[in-house]
């Protein structure tokens, strides 16, 4: 894997709707060392400290997905085009290669390394699956870049507002099948779904964690997580991590 | 022709006085395939215990305007993997090292300190960590409790000390009584205790409420601090808080700082401690003054 360095990013196209949005950057020499998974440092400007994104890699350009948190994601979704910004990058590990088929769920911003990594998966031959969740038809912004993934895309609402109604994670169980390998990346309830329904059939899962982090590169020591096979921090060992060595948060 | 960045502190000759922060630089081997790590003055490695610390739950990081929260909790591998791992790899870069120690008692601090001697050019020892024998109260608020620890590491080493002061607490009264108990120099200041509040939650967003804050929101309150103890001491004092620019360093060598710590500014760019050697080599470039002509420069009315 590339060693991580500094790289200039310039934002050459953006779509916004509210809260979220993506950030297409011009980015090249970040955009061949990427692997699906792996994630970025990213300037926030005016900010102190840099916010760590999974971002897609589509057509050489850096696609970074953001929905707005605070100060940090604002700031980013209201950057003008043309403007440059500075990435650490590529930062962790990518998600491992299946055996066969792919399953992919993904919710909120975890779109970014799923629709990144089943256009990758697509490129090597494997059959791909992405199922997306998302409240409402106002992440509808990001049906054509699914479509473009080459993967058979399923598109789910909470309120059945756009494509299908319910969560992606309550089909799952029943489209799955023996020989698949899960990845899921979202909020954790859904990647908690996906992680369980993938150990019912006893398929192999691999989910991506989040955690705050100053550096992402491992000196701040901020990104600690208790994982059964004992504490890691996520920007280092992770954010990909087998689904099973992951401990999810008991449901309210 | 002579370095105009070159110092010499407490007889150790660095090739400037640019020196990471503990805490904020790790052990260095994050860092080394950017730039050469002997290329900066120093390199001051995490905080060391006698045995491995797990550290405080997470969320360990809120940011603040101009500045952050940190709670790590002392995470660090323990002494003996630090000294099989770490201490001999980073000598072997060239790298000058200041190592930063801590303990429950000043004993445990004086066995870090014997134990790393022999690979470090200096010792900081870390005052502001909680003294466990009276009540968790960091030794940086009792001048005894400090001196004591100080005695401890001076006795266990012979490598020049320097005390990490605190800036709360009575620091003056700290230094005066780590001086009088052996202290060498002095580095100053560490974090200052602060807290955020979610408004949606109602909870701090800190797993352990409350952490240090750090970067330039503090860079007045450390160069106010740093000028006050020049003014009462003639140790050589390491400055840090804030600092991130050229002019930032220059400003903590008026108020009387020999060398200077860069530390938050790492986590917001990887490159900035070998960009300030590299302002601070084109600042100096055919002046015909130097950096130590700038220490305690401060004109006082």
């Amino acid at each position: 894997m590339t060693a991580w360095d500094d790289h200039w990013m310039r934002l050459v196209s953006k779509e916004v709707h509210g809260e979220r949005g993506v950030l297409v950057f011009e980015a090249p020499t970040l955009a061949e060392a990427l692997e699906p998974g792996q994630f970025l440092n990213l300037e926030a400007p005016g900010r102190l400290l840099r916010r760590p994104m999974a971002p897609a890699v589509v057509a050489g350009r850096v696609l970074v997905f953001v929905r707005a948190r605070g100060v940090g994601t604002r700031s980013l979704l209201g950057l003008p085009v043309g403007a440059s910004l500075r990435a650490l990058g590529p930062l962790g590990n990518a998600f491992p290669l299946p055996a066969g088929r792919a399953v992919l769920v993904s919710g909120g911003t975890g779109v970014g390394p799923m629709l990144f990594l089943a256009r990758r998966l697509a490129a090597l031959g494997h059959e791909v699956v992405l199922f997306h969740g998302a409240r409402d038809a106002s992440e509808g912004f990001l049906l054509p870049f699914l479509r473009r993934s080459a993967a058979e895309v399923r598109f789910f609402t909470e309120d059945g507002s756009l494509g299908e109604r319910g969560f992606p994670t309550e089909l799952l169980p029943f489209a799955l099948r023996p020989g698949d390998t899960v990845y899921a990346v979202g909020p954790e309830p859904l990647m908690e779904k996906a992680a369980r329904a993938a150990q019912a059939m006893a398929l192999p899962a691999y989910v991506s964690l989040e955690a705050p982090m100053a550096c992402g590169v491992g000196s701040c020591l901020s990104c600690r997580v208790e994982l059964r096979s004992g504490p890691v921090h996520v920007c280092k060992a992770g954010p990909v991590f087998p689904a099973e060595e992951v401990f999810f948060a008991e449901p309210a | 022709m002579r370095n105009p960045l070159e110092v010499e502190f407490l007889g150790v000759r660095f090739p400037n006085p640019v020196v990471t922060a503990s805490g904020t630089f790790n052990y260095g081997k994050e860092y080394a395939h950017l730039y050469p790590l002997s290329r900066l003055g120093a390199i001051t490695t995490k905080g060391t215990s006698p045995r491995p610390i797990p550290g405080a739950p997470p969320p360990r990081i809120a940011e603040t305007e101009a500045g952050m929260l940190n709670a790590i909790g002392l995470e660090n591998k323990g002494v003996d993997a630090y000294l099989k791992d770490e201490l001999p790899w980073l000598k072997a870069q060239g790298a000058r090292v200041i190592v930063n120690v801590f303990g429950e008692s000043p004993a445990e601090f004086a066995l870090v300190a014997g134990k790393v001697s022999p690979y470090a050019d200096l010792v900081e020892v870390n005052l502001s960590c909680p003294n466990v024998h009276a009540g968790g109260l960091p030794y940086a608020h009792d001048p005894e409790a400090a001196a004591d620890v100080i005695r401890a590491v001076k006795d266990a080493t012979d490598r020049p000390v320097l005390a990490k002061l605190s800036p709360e607490g009575p620091t003056l009264k700290v230094a005066e009584a780590a001086e009088h108990a052996g202290a060498d120099g002095f580095s100053l200041i560490n974090t200052i205790r602060g807290m955020r509040i979610d408004l949606e939650t109602k909870r701090p967003v800190l797993g352990h409420k409350t952490g240090g804050l750090s970067g330039p929101v503090i860079k007045p309150i450390a160069v106010r601090l740093v000028w006050e103890l020049y003014q009462n001491t003639d140790k050589p004092i390491l400055g840090m808080g804030g600092i991130r620019t050229v002019e930032d360093a220059l400003e903590f060598a008026l108020a009387g700082a020999r060398m200077v710590a860069i530390g938050t500014a790492t986590f917001a760019d990887p490159y900035a401690p070998i960009k300030l050697v590299q302002g601070l080599e084109a600042f100096f470039k055919d002046r015909g003054d130097t950096w130590l002509d700038w220490v305690g420069g401060a004109q006082v009315r």
